[in-house]
């Protein structure tokens, strides 16, 4: 019986530690690397920044050497070789860039655009495909074939989120190899023979896997594309910012692709420490809430009888309500786990200091299935943050049945809500609400919960701040800022800025940096956390970049670190 | 290119001035005379009009100039025969527009979509904009579309309006014209987006789907 508490981490790519390997030296283009044996020569070469063209070698995936894209000449053969699986050996002397290593590339080349549809235009993977750019790189010849080429299937849905194209497939088996290899769930297979060949699921067993969105971006070409992200943007116009999976407590690092102020999709980013290369098909669709069903307007009175408002007029509203609850236990301050660090220190400030209160009851998404990989159970990416900042800020942390229990003894008058998810039923919650008198809600999507507040401040989510989660190991990660805020949402730092100063509390925070280094260094638990260095931070420039992708120099990870 | 300037001496008959400007008059008069009793000829190409009337004003709107081909007038969407679009969303003119006026939203034809081209290219505008009001003219989106879908050859002005709404010119005011085929489309080879048979006998397709467990 496996462990199944523990979560199996994909193969890392160093070589292991015990015994050290022998390191070899070896020529590649007239330079001389000295690298572990064993190492393959593409690997060897990416050392010393040779890039040898590859589709079906992949660091994390066993290899096949099927595509043949990496043919390179070395000094113990007599023929080309692919690199990807021949290792490093000492005094080994490899040409990457002879006439023989570029004729067989263009060959290679041809043949697997032999029987491609080139219908870039219709294919989402126009932009990032690996086609396109070999093909200016190393072809650049019109085809040579006479005959019609051959039809396969065009629009085989595999399964929820993965549709593929079998034309536009040149049988790397990447996507086969990961759901073998890495899923545990060995869904795809190569079906038929030679020009027929295709990748395929088994009969009447869809590709249902919660992994199945990798294979996307594994795809070297336009063969798989993700049903949900589907002629929705070309990926050329997309800006990537490195952001964090708010979809469960693991909080995979991950690309926020964004245009014109809107999110599309999610991609994993490579951390070893948390999600190696890969991210669950949970967390790939979790960045609906950044655009679906936002609150987005400063609303004074409950839905269907309230008003927009100012956020300055709204706030001194709201502090004019809770001012005569401060202080007593009947004014509950309820914090959502999914709210960052940096919003948590300050809306802790405002309930512990602002407020006199002395409890935080945690909201946040209720639990669900978790899995052996990646997903975990606990749905809210930022629970560890939470209990680290309300330790530092001195509150007791309190379940949120124990605020149910409350509401309905009547002990409870007035709620403080940092986030409206809610674990159980919110229409329910709702209904507790109906009540109470004030409820203050901070919310950054629409529903019922967030209609139930006498003020509805409108915040915005990680896509539009900076800020930093902290996962169930306790692995702190920074995300940034993709685009200006939204309507009048704001960070929940902000609004407790503003409610801070109703109280007459002056703070001088002007951004989320602010706030984590004026509150962080009560948090000890984030005492060796340099906040402006963490991952993404450095090789991004700091604040917003509105520039399309194809003008700015977006960062060079498509589907892989190359 | 400068010329000479004649400055040779007058004659006594143009020093008396009233006859050299009564025959002046005379020019214009014969001219006015001649076109005010003479029937001008509606060919509205100058060059191609005949008989004594000399006028070369067009009467616009009722006449109007033929403008040379390659004119680069209203934009339109070139239909298919069935009457869908040609264009499949592919964002290459909006991505090359200079001016920025295009807008275009893609959306995917069912599987069992009616129209033939519809089940071999699934993808197409749902949302095709163009505001007029900002276009150049420049034409490189007629350039940049790889699938001949959209043309500048309309042969009109921009549409003239009292109101910008008028100018966003939506798909259906675009959709117009003779629809547009050639040979090397995509739906002339195949009946839809699934494999079509071929003659070897595969090893997979001797397999049958079991429906009932077994």
């Amino acid at each position: 019986m496996p462990d199944d508490t523990k979560p199996r981490q994909p193969p890392e790519p160093q070589p292991r530690s015990v015994p050290p390997r022998p390191r070899v030296k070896l020529t590649i283009d007239d330079r001389e690397v000295e690298v572990d044996a064993g190492t393959n020569l593409l690997e060897a070469a990416r050392a010393i920044g040779v890039q040898i063209p590859h589709y079906c070698y992949h660091p994390r995936l066993s290899i096949t050497a099927s595509c043949r894209m990496c043919l390179v000449e070395a000094s113990n053969s007599p023929k080309p070789v692919p690199a990807c699986q021949m290792p490093a050996t000492e005094c080994l002397v490899v040409q990457t860039r002879s006439a023989l290593v570029k004729e067989a590339q263009r060959a290679t080349l041809e043949f697997l655009l032999l029987n491609h549809p080139v219908d870039c235009a219709v294919c989402d993977q126009a932009g990032e495909c690996k086609l396109q750019d070999y093909y200016q790189e190393h072809d650049a010849q019109p085809s040579r074939l006479a005959g019609p080429k051959i039809q396969k299937e065009k629009r085989r849905v595999l399964g929820p989120l993965v549709t593929l194209d079998q034309e536009r497939c040149i049988l790397c088996t990447r996507c086969v190899r990961f759901m073998c290899e890495v899923a545990g769930e060995p869904q795809l297979g190569v079906f038929g023979r030679g020009s027929h060949e295709a990748i395929d699921t088994f009969p009447d067993k869809p590709l249902d896997s919660n992994y199945a969105g990798n294979t996307v971006d594994l795809c070297p070409v336009g063969a798989l594309t993700n049903s949900d992200f589907r002629f929705t943007a070309r990926a050329f116009f997309l800006t990537a910012t490195p952001s964090v999976c708010t979809g469960c407590a693991r909080g995979c690092s991950v690309w926020l692709d964004h245009f014109n102020g809107e999110t599309y999709r999610y991609r994993p980013r490579e951390n070893v420490a948390v999600n190696g290369p890969w991210m669950c098909d949970v967390g790939r669709l979790s960045y609906k809430p950044l655009v679906h069903d936002r609150a987005l307007e400063v609303k004074i009175g409950r839905a269907g009888e309230g008003r927009t408002a100012e956020g300055r007029e709204a706030a001194r509203f709201a502090i004019e309500k809770l001012k005569p609850l401060a202080g007593s236990e009947r004014l509950a301050f309820v914090a959502s786990p999914t709210a960052s660090v940096e919003d948590l220190l300050a809306t802790f400030r405002l309930a512990s200091e602002g407020l006199k209160l002395k409890r935080v009851f945690v909201s946040g998404r209720a639990a669900d299935k978790g899995d052996r990989l990646l997903l975990r159970e606990d749905r809210n990416p930022n629970r560890l943050g939470l209990d680290w900042v309300a330790q530092a800020f001195g509150l007791k942390v309190e379940p949120f049945e124990r605020l149910v229990e409350e509401i309905d003894a009547e002990r409870v008058k007035g709620v403080l809500a940092v986030g409206e998810d809610v674990p159980t039923d919110p229409k329910l919650v709702a209904s507790l609400l109906l009540n109470l008198d004030p409820v203050i809600v901070l919310a950054t999507n629409l529903g019922p919960v967030a209609g139930m507040g006498h003020v509805l401040l409108p915040s915005c989510p990680c896509s539009e701040d900076d800020g930093t989660f902290v996962n169930f190991e306790g692995h702190a990660q920074r995300f940034v800022a993709a685009y200006r805020t939204r309507g009048q949402s704001r960070p929940h730092w902000t609004w407790a800025a503003t409610l801070l100063e109703e109280l007459g509390v002056e703070v001088g925070w002007r951004s989320a940096r602010d706030v984590f280094a004026e509150l962080a260094p009560r948090v000890a638990q984030l005492a060796g956390f340099d906040w402006a260095s963490a991952p993404g931070y450095l090789t991004h420039p700091r604040g917003l970049r509105t520039l399309p992708a194809a003008a700015d120099a977006r960062h060079g990870i498509h589907r892989e670190r190359s | 290119m400068p010329y000479k300037v004649s400055n040779e001496k007058l004659t006594l008959r143009e020093q008396a001035y009233l006859p050299e400007m009564i025959r002046g008059l005379g020019v214009t008069a014969r001219h006015f005379l001649r076109n005010l009793f003479t029937r001008r000829d509606p060919a509205p190409e100058i060059l191609d009009r005949e008989g004594p009337c000399q006028i070369t004003t067009v009467q616009y709107p009722e006449e109007k100039v033929e403008y040379p081909p390659g004119y680069r007038g209203l934009h339109r969407l070139v239909p298919r025969e069935d009457g869908s679009p040609r264009c499949v969303a592919c964002y290459m003119c909006a991505t090359v527009c200079p001016a920025q006026c295009i807008y275009i939203e893609a959306g995917e034809y069912p599987a069992d979509d009616p129209s033939a081209p519809n089940r071999v290219i699934e993808r197409y505008p749902t949302k095709f904009v163009i505001d007029e009001l900002r276009c150049i003219v420049c034409g490189f989106c007629v350039e940049a579309c790889p699938k001949d879908a959209i043309r500048m050859d309309t042969g009109l002005h921009a549409v003239s309006s009292e109101e910008r709404r008028a100018f966003m010119l939506e798909r259906e005011a675009l959709l117009r014209g003779p629809a547009v085929e050639h040979p090397s489309d995509p739906w002339r080879k195949r009946e839809d987006s699934s494999a079509p048979e071929h003659g070897e006998k595969e090893a997979h397709r001797r397999i049958s789907p079991r429906k009932n467990g077994g």
